[in-house]
């Protein structure tokens, strides 16, 4: 956990339920942003099995895809105002659960990677809880083999309940502490303009990063990653992306080669922000088979509204096998796990003293 | 008889004392002039600019002439953040530095004219704008010995008046002798770009 100032708000997270004695879900069909074909139905009925087992009241299918039908609504990757406003006030679900798969890949060993958030409904809605997961059948493989998975379904449905164990006890309010496999990987180049003070209180939106890597969707999987690492942090609070996404539609905003201050202006006046988190993703590779290493490279900046000034800037590059000394150990096999340690570098410096 | 030996080899131990000294001074007034030649061609100053007026900069889209098709890309964002994070200067972000250059219209971004760094200028609102190329990108043969090296220049060009301050090149990484030797694939292509910008800010400031 970091060293900084910001508190760690990972200890905070049950609490927007505090009162309630069960809340309604509404699961949102899967968005798949892997680039590849993934069993978007099968995953689903995952989620929706495991949180029925859990005790969490659904919005049943028939009524969600009656309000789907009747709003139009496609686009299942965030929740916008008027969506959460609706949704609350026609079926009475108290959130959504939105689900995206990063990455689904058969080939022997399988490796899967899923981000799922819990958004609130109503008039402002609020990301309760963010995490993601991903898995691989050879991150375990124990001894002469007898830990390596290669059934994909075995793995989906491994990775889901971990996913699912994390909600739940987000929602029991239980502290599971900061979830990182190992030490945070630094920047190699970071600053902050001294106008930025991590320990007051922001309101950030975070953008897509624009995309110059092969890797489909890169840009809004970073976009995931830094959600994930910043709601950590309580005196950060973060605009849901689907709301950012509304906005940066109606006001026909491109983002080319990132953030100008004069989109920056609309996007601080228009979401009430103070901060614009955007960057540039040049790498987010994952490897196919049993041979290779992750590789991630990214630059990311912070946008304040105040000073009209970039408060922060840091360039990262790491690859899966750069903590190997031998052996394989300590290697990692999926680009957002190596993106979320990454990420967490990343934060962990935005907001050191 | 042994008198006369212990002179003998006296003398010749001299002679050959007088001549590794000869060698040895000439051999350091070669590296030193070397040296001397080396550093004035690889890097150009304007003496009567105050860089300490410069405070706010914008760099360019460099201009790619290796293979690798992001290798500029890659360059300009190290460099972009390794200026930013010295401290000394403030950096546009890369969104406005597009906007800029697509309200200036310039179209050559590697070597824009000097009316176009001017335009720039008011446009960003920035003292000077870096350009540049990146020459080398990637890996080297020699043999059978592969390493990466990395190669670029880079101008700094006053908005006020559209002229050159400063202009250098570096290169770094490549097949060394002990690679030869040793064999190994040197540094990854990361480290020596990382190198190189670190050498050109040294340069610069």
């Amino acid at each position: 956990m970091s060293t900084g100032c910001a508190r760690p708000a990972s200890t905070r997270r049950g609490e927007d339920f505090a009162g309630k004695e069960h809340i309604r879900v509404a699961v949102f069909p899967i968005i798949n942003l892997s680039g590849t074909p993934a069993p978007l139905k099968d995953l689903r009925q995952l989620l929706v099995e495991g949180l029925t087992d859990r005790g969490i009241d659904l919005l049943d299918e028939e009524t969600l895809q009656g309000y789907m039908t009747r709003h139009r609504l496609r686009y299942t990757g965030g929740i916008d105002i008027e969506t959460a406003r609706t949704l609350k006030e026609e079926t009475g679900v108290d959130a959504v659960l939105i689900t995206t798969v990063e990455l689904y890949n058969y080939t022997d060993p399988p490796k899967i990677s899923l981000w799922s958030r819990l958004v609130s409904t109503g008039s402002m809605p609020k990301i309760l809880w963010v995490d993601g997961r991903a898995m691989a059948g050879n991150d375990s493989p124990g001894l002469l083999g007898l830990g390596l998975i290669d059934d994909p379904r075995l793995l989906l449905k491994k990775t889901v309940q971990s996913l699912l164990d994390s909600l739940s006890a987000s929602l029991a309010n239980v502290d599971q502490g900061a979830r990182s496999a190992g030490k945070p990987l630094q920047p190699k180049v970071e600053y902050r303009l001294p106008v930025f003070n991590p320990a007051m209180k922001y309101r950030v939106a975070i953008v897509p990063f624009y995309d110059l890597s092969g890797r489909k969707n890169a840009g809004e999987i970073m976009e995931l990653q830094f959600l994930n690492a910043m709601k950590r942090f309580e005196n950060f609070e973060l605009i849901e992306p689907g709301i950012v996404r509304a906005k940066l539609l109606n006001y026909r905003i491109i983002l080319w080669r990132g953030v100008s201050m004069a989109n920056a202006d609309i996007l601080f006046d228009v979401l009430d922000a103070d901060l614009i988190l955007g960057g540039t993703v040049y790498k987010y590779d994952d490897y196919q088979g049993g041979y290779g290493v992750p590789a991630v490279e990214f630059s990311a900046l912070l946008l304040d509204r105040r000073s009209r000034e970039m408060v922060w800037s840091s360039k990262s590059i790491n690859k899966g096998d750069d903590r190997v000394y031998f052996f394989d150990i300590g290697k990692i096999n999926t680009a957002q796990k190596l993106a979320t340690e990454m990420v967490s570098g990343v934060m962990d410096q935005m907001v050191a003293k | 008889m042994e008198n006369r030996m212990i002179r003998k080899m006296k003398t010749i131990f001299m002679k050959l004392k007088t001549n590794l000294a000869i060698m040895g001074m000439f051999t350091l007034v070669i590296f030193l002039t070397a040296c001397a030649s080396f550093r004035k061609a690889d890097m150009y100053r304007d003496p009567n600019m105050d860089f300490g007026s410069i405070k706010t900069v914008a760099v360019l889209p460099l201009a790619n002439l290796t293979r690798e098709t992001l290798a500029a890309d890659r360059v300009r964002d190290v460099l972009a953040n390794s200026l930013y994070a010295t401290g000394g200067v403030y950096v546009v972000p890369p969104g406005e530095v597009a906007r800029g250059l697509s309200r200036a219209g310039v179209i050559n971004f590697s070597s824009p004219s000097i009316e176009e760094v001017k335009k720039l200028g008011g446009i960003l609102s920035v003292d000077a704008v870096i350009t540049g190329v990146v020459k080398e990108y990637g890996e080297v043969r020699s043999g059978s010995v592969a390493a990466n090296v990395v190669s670029m220049s880079l101008q700094v060009v006053e908005t006020q008046t559209g002229k050159v301050i400063w202009a250098a090149s570096t290169t770094k990484g490549g097949v060394s002798a002990w690679d030869r030797l040793l064999g190994g694939g040197g540094e990854p292509a990361d480290d020596v770009t990382e190198r190189a910008v670190n050498d050109l800010i040294e340069k610069l400031f």
